[in-house]
């Protein structure tokens, strides 16, 4: 062999490693948000918390104890919709007494090459896991795989329909919710703030849910551009650029970063994010601090206007601890339904940590007067004076969405097939 | 010319017993202690105790039939690219395109699945591993070509040809093969259950994967041992020159060489697409090209090695999944610990070798 | 400054390549050191310039022990080096070069180098530019910055190695004023080479390493160049062996007498052939060698002998004209086909191209095989068979590289198979012992009475006139006349290796 190309080898490898070890820092177990060991037993339930972990084959629950794993696409900490979950696992430790989260995250094709959900779903089963809960669009196979093979063992597929398709095993619940409200709100604050016009969504990847989170944040949009800015329809600009996944990965999907710089380069005076991360806020208030007047919204994570107070016009967010523990609390005393579940905010208070599934909290750079129309806004659509699903709407190639004076069912909107008119962006792949 | 002197035969490993055991350890003593000093540094470093994750990375793989499955799915695949780099290694070629070339079979293998779903699941198999593993030799020969006819160091053609394979990859699963009505990195729609490589019962075990894959390296084994080609090869990567000069088609033997290992991971990816991930995804490879190199690199594509390694690697990459949920370790210790094997064996020889 | 060394000796693995050398170079004069290639000479220099430690004796500065660990420590004594392939950053132009290999204290601003560049260049006559890249420079103008780099330093003692090797005449020519220039200015130049003309025209005294052994002292120029000759290649003493011996080569020779074979069919045939390989050309060679002939190389390394072998086996591609082998017109055909046709090369490294070193003999037939399955027992046997026929000391399955020079020689002739019409040999005994050398012939010869063509190419005068039917003598791409072994003598060759006779354009 050539004795010359063993270093070039050896830098390879070097660079590897180092590589592996420089991904750790990213989003280690030990740094997640709530400060505890990820896989220790909560306080309450752990009188030697090290102990269990030394087999790690056998079941490692306490008598009486209800262990129920997480299998989550992106890290624990993303201040985004990773985190939302993990805090809503988190509540239901503090509300179900006896109850014990155990977790893999990360599961994706580049964070771990070599994991399947199906897998990461086994390892939690075999700590003794008695309820999993997947947290991605993509686990919808891996989840229903998993439970066939375990039919006692109770499975919560958030965002999936697989129950609502009649296509999963008796023990898979679905469980979503309707952020298509908070993503109406977050719409309408950018249309009332925005100088420009110019509202942009950095999206991820390209499906149904995605298609509609698009459609209904361009519907508050447009509302609130028409109704309190007294502008016409078409003199706003709402695009859309999808990066290809939920969040960054590094040479396979677009980086968000750049999409960000892009937009508010183009001129767009507000992002709207619709991915996992929070890309968005963290580049306007960099462009804001560099002086230009730039606002943000991001998305999923109640916390997530502190990566740029300064340019958060609020935040849509996921609450999914309450009813978490209610489901359960119901698996555990045996009383599992399997059911597809669509669950809007409380309207009686949008952001009740113990009720509301979906909240909206407004950001510091919302204006005060902007801040009182929001809630006008909000008021409409509590309610129900509002639906901004009525008719007439069309997709973006003119066929029609919605027939006017009729107002779309929840299926229509949950299979949107395409973005409406007026946005510009890729509809459908 | 006196005769005695003659027949008297140049001996010069004629030591102690004790002495040549000792010989013959030194390498692996010296490479495992360097690499576990390493590793046990890392983990120390986050307040673990790496007893404990050694004994997770070692036995976790085979602590339930599950893991076993998941360990062999993984092993196979990285059994054939190591099998492959067996033959680039002693035609003294670093083949590090075989991440492509395997990613190329993946693709390739996707062809009759997606032109011709309605023959019989026999047939289509053996299409797809036919198609896999011609894609992966064509793809593998473009590096040999790159190397012979451009000057072009099949390190850097591979490294190229690997950028572009997971790229055609990539636009294949996000442009024409993306699932209906979906535009996601998350790959392909999944194939229909009857066209999945059989499983043993409902484990992830496809027996057929390890029995291809070790089959294959029994085929390159005998090849390497017993033909007047596997010996060519070796002439042509200890002395390219003289090989030639001896009267062995060196560029020839070069471009076979590393057709032969793209054959080989071609059909490691037909394996990722039928018995693994039953899709195309973006990183169809998984990293088991890569793992494989690591695997040739480590026992010196000697094929004695190769399956008991591969099965080592296995297990610390499906062992390691368990690290963060018992010990609350990053599973990339395991990676740590792959590579930190490889770079201490690499320095020991080079230690080793060194006169005095 | 006076640089001198005191019984200083050096080796490499068991060759001697300086042996207890004691001289002196005076300072303010051009100093020649002359040797056939392998004499020693780049090591002395080596030694001197710090790139070597000796492993024995002592150097010394103006009578002051050096005690050197690196160029560094060298230069700083006022000592530099010019090596044969300049070293320096191709990327960078000239200034920059300069700059960068320079510490601040020599030169301490871009414009002082500029400055001291264009001055030193105008001084000595030298053509390179500040602002020239490297990259485009010639190699003449390469070594003139080199100069100018180290004078830039404060050498004081310039070594000089083979410096004008690819280089042109009117480069030469300045390089030889400046080199004058310096001396009388009070600098040492120690100049290196194997070619007498220009040591003649340039040098005020000359010492002459043969085999790392000093040979000739410290001669004040002019020197005759037969006894230069002489000292280089040892006709000294070969000649009086010649004269017990008969030129027509039977009774004193070492080897049994061989029958010729009637001078049959030819083997080579070249028709005009003209090729080029690196700084050797050959021109219009016309030459035919007829089975069972014997014919020998002779010249100084790199006059183009490789060359010739090389085109004889198809290693190298001939320009124009033509290469016939037998009947068989082999014209830009590659090595393989020559094989085919019965022609083998034996390189004189043997095992950087001769034979595969971390395979053993028994591998070595098993590749030669034609089955697909190596045969490993019939291997075996044709390797016993090899060791016992060539006297081999090994087993078959040692490693060739295990092996001594000389039973990896017999190993690789071993190997050439039988049907064998040509043999094409570099240096067939460069390094071996004279029994190995004896045993080597006695096989080469063996072939030859089989009918087989030998070409060869030795640095050894008495090796080339003690086998050769024929010999040739190349200087720089000159070729002289096949010169039949009657009318050889070391002394003539000698002559002709050192370019005497030969025309300024042509053949004689």
């Amino acid at each position: 062999m050539r004795p010359s190309h063993h270093w070039l080898l050896a830098l390879l490898f070097a660079a590897a490693l180092l590589a592996a070890c420089g991904q750790q820092p990213a989003a280690p177990p030990t740094t997640a948000p709530a400060a505890e060991q990820p896989t220790a037993a909560p306080a309450t339930a752990a009188p030697s918390p090290a102990a269990p972990v030394a087999t790690p084959a056998a079941t490692t629950s306490a008598p009486g104890e209800y262990v129920f794993g997480m299998v989550l696409v992106g890290p624990i900490n993303d201040g985004g919709w990773n985190q939302a979950h993990f805090e809503g696992a988190r509540y239901v430790e503090t509300k179900v007494p006896g109850t014990r989260l155990i977790y893999i995250d990360k599961v994706n094709p580049a964070d771990r090459p070599n994991v399947q959900v199906e897998q990461a779903i086994e390892e939690l089963i075999s700590q003794g896991a008695k309820f999993i809960i997947t947290n991605s669009a993509e686990f919808a196979d891996g989840t229903n795989i998993a439970a066939e093979a375990h039919p006692d063992v109770y499975f919560l597929h958030a965002s999936g329909d697989a129950v609502l398709r009649g296509v999963a095993p008796p023990n898979v619940t679905n469980l979503m919710g309707r952020m298509e409200y908070g993503k109406m709100m977050a719409g309408c604050a950018a249309a009332l703030q925005s100088e420009a016009g110019k509202i942009a969504y950095l999206g991820p990847l390209i499906d149904p849910e995605t298609r509609r989170l698009v459609n209904s944040t361009y519907l508050g949009a447009k509302y609130c551009w028409e109704t309190y800015r007294g502008k016409p329809a078409d003199s706003l600009a709402f695009k859309v650029t999808w990066i290809g996944f939920w969040f960054n990965i590094p040479g396979v999907t677009l980086d968000p970063t750049r999409v960000a710089t892009d937009f508010i380069n183009e001129g767009y005076d507000v992002i709207i994010s619709g991915i996992d991360t929070t890309e968005g806020i963290v580049e306007a208030n960099k462009a804001s601090q560099a002086g230009k007047t730039v606002w943000a919204a991001p998305y999923d994570y109640r916390e997530a206007c502190a990566q740029g107070e300064a340019v958060c016009l609020g935040v849509p967010f996921f609450n999914w601890g309450p009813r978490y523990a209610e489901i359960i609390a119901d698996a555990r005393a045996g009383k599992f339904t399997p059911q597809w579940e669509w669950i809007g905010p409380d309207w009686s208070d949008i952001n009740n940590p113990e009720t509301s599934m979906i909240g909206f909290v407004k950001g510091p750079a919302l204006t005060a007067e902007n801040a009182a129309t929001l809630d006008e806004f909000i008021g409409k659509l509590a309610d129900g004076s509002l639906n901004l699903f009525t008719g007439p709407l069309n997709y973006q190639d003119g066929t029609v969405f919605v027939p006017a004076g009729q107002v779309a069912d929840d299926k229509t909107i949950w299979y949107t097939e395409q973005l409406l008119e007026g946005i510009e962006g890729q509809s459908a792949p | 010319m006196q005769s005695t002197e003659i027949n008297r035969p140049r001996e010069p490993q004629q030591q102690p017993a004790m002495h040549q055991w000792f010989e013959t350890l030194r390498l692996p003593l010296l490479t495992l202690t360097g690499a576990l000093a390493l590793t046990s540094l890392a983990l120390l470093s986050t307040g673990v105790s790496p007893l404990q994750a050694y004994r997770i990375l070692l036995f976790g793989a085979f602590s339930s039939p599950g893991r076993s499955s998941d360990m062999i799915m993984l092993a196979a695949p990285l059994l054939l690219c190591a099998t492959g780099l067996i033959l680039t290694f002693r035609t003294g070629l670093y083949n590090l395109g075989v991440e492509g070339q395997l990613a190329l079979g993946a693709v390739a293998a996707m062809l009759p699945l997606r032109l011709l779903p309605d023959l019989p699941a026999p047939l289509l198999w053996t299409l797809c591993f036919a198609c896999a593993a011609t894609g992966g030799a064509l793809w593998a020969l473009l590096a040999a070509g790159l190397r012979l006819y451009a000057g072009v160091s099949e390190i850097f053609a591979g490294l190229g040809l690997n950028f572009l394979a997971s790229g055609l990859a990539l636009y294949l699963v996000l442009g024409p093969w993306r699932r209906s009505g979906s535009a996601s990195m998350s790959g392909t729609e999944l194939l229909p259950r009857d066209l999945w490589l059989p499983t043993i019962n409902t484990l992830r075990l496809a027996p057929l994967a390890p029995i291809i894959a070790i089959a294959a390296l029994a085929i390159v084994w005998w090849v390497v041992r017993r033909t007047r080609w596997g010996l060519e090869l070796r002439a042509v990567g200890l002395n390219p020159g003289a090989a030639d000069r001896l009267g062995v088609p060196a560029h020839r033997r070069i471009a076979q060489a590393m057709a032969a290992c793209g054959f080989l991971a071609g059909m490691a990816g037909a394996i990722q697409i039928l018995g693994v991930f039953h899709q195309l995804i973006p990183n169809i490879s998984s990293g088991v090209g890569l793992l494989g190199l690591l695997v040739a690199l480590l026992v010196r594509a000697d094929p004695r090695w190769v399956l008991p390694v591969s099965v080592v690697f296995a297990s610390f990459t499906v062992g390691s999944v368990q690290l963060p949920l018992a010990l609350g370790v990053d599973s990339s210790i395991a990676g740590v610990l792959q590579g930190a094997l490889v770079l201490f064996a690499l320095l020991a020889r080079g230690l080793l070798a060194r006169p005095g | 400054m006076q640089v001198s060394v005191h019984n200083l000796s050096k080796s490499f693995g068991s060759v001697r390549a300086n042996d207890r050398l004691t001289l002196r170079f005076e300072a303010g004069k051009i100093h020649g050191v002359l040797g056939e290639n392998g004499a020693g000479k780049s090591t002395l220099m080596k030694l001197v310039a710090g790139f070597l430690r000796p492993d024995e004796g002592v150097i010394r500065f103006d009578g002051r022990d050096a005690a050197l660990r690196g160029p560094g420590d060298a230069l700083r004594a006022g000592v530099g080096m010019i090596h044969q392939d300049p070293l320096d950053l191709p990327a960078f132009t000239a200034l920059e070069n300069l700059l960068c290999a320079t510490p601040r204290s020599a030169i301490a601003s871009w414009a002082e180098g500029r400055r001291l560049l264009v001055e030193l260049a105008g001084r000595l006559g030298f053509t390179v530019e500040p602002e020239m890249p490297v990259a485009r420079l010639s190699i003449g103008q390469r070594q003139q910055l080199e100069i100018i780099r180290l004078l830039a330093r404060g050498a004081r003692v310039l070594i000089l190695d083979e410096p004008t090797t690819g280089i042109t005449a009117e480069q030469t020519r300045a390089l030889f004023a400046a080199l004058r220039q310096l001396a009388a200015a009070g600098n040492t130049v120690l100049f290196v080479s194997h070619k007498l003309e220009e040591v003649a025209a340039l040098c005020d005294t000359v010492c002459v390493l043969r085999a790392g052994r000093l040979v000739g002292e410290q001669m004040g120029m002019p020197v005759p160049q037969a006894v230069l000759l002489g000292l280089m290649f040892d006709t000294a003493v070969a000649a009086v062996r010649g004269a017990e011996a008969p030129p027509a080569g039977d009774g004193g020779t070492l080897e049994p007498p061989v029958t010729r074979p009637v001078a049959g069919e030819v083997v080579w045939r070249l028709e005009g052939v003209t090729a080029r390989e690196g700084a050797v050309t050959l021109r219009n060679l016309n030459l035919e060698v007829p089975a069972g002939r014997v014919l020998g190389l002779a010249g100084l390394d790199g006059s183009g002998q490789q060359l010739l072998l090389r085109l004889l086996a198809g290693h190298a591609r001939p320009d124009t004209g033509r290469v016939l082998v037998g009947s068989t017109d082999l014209t830009g055909a590659g090595s393989r086909a020559y094989r085919a046709a019965g022609i083998e090369y034996l390189p004189a490294d043997r095992l950087a191209e001769g034979v595969i070193g971390a395979l053993s003999l028994s591998d070595h037939f098993a590749l030669q095989q034609t089955g697909r399955l190596v045969d490993r027992r019939q291997a075996e046997r044709a390797a016993r068979e090899a060791i016992a026929a060539y006297g081999i000391k090994a087993t078959p399955v040692t490693p060739i590289n295990a092996l001594s020079g000389g039973n990896q020689q017999r190993a690789m002739l071993a190997l050439v198979p039988p049907r064998c019409r040509g043999l094409a040999c570099e240096q067939p005994t460069r390094g071996l012992d004279v029994a190995s050398a004896r045993t080597i012939w006695h096989s080469l010869l063996a072939r030859r009475a089989d009918g087989c063509a030998i070409v060869f190419a030795s640095a050894d005068l008495d090796e080339l006139i003690e086998y050769s039917d024929e010999v040739l003598v190349f200087f720089a791409g000159q070729i002289s006349p096949p010169l039949p072994r009657a009318q050889l003598s070391v002394a003539r060759l000698g002559e002709l290796i050192g370019g005497v006779g030969f025309a300024e354009g042509g053949t004689t």
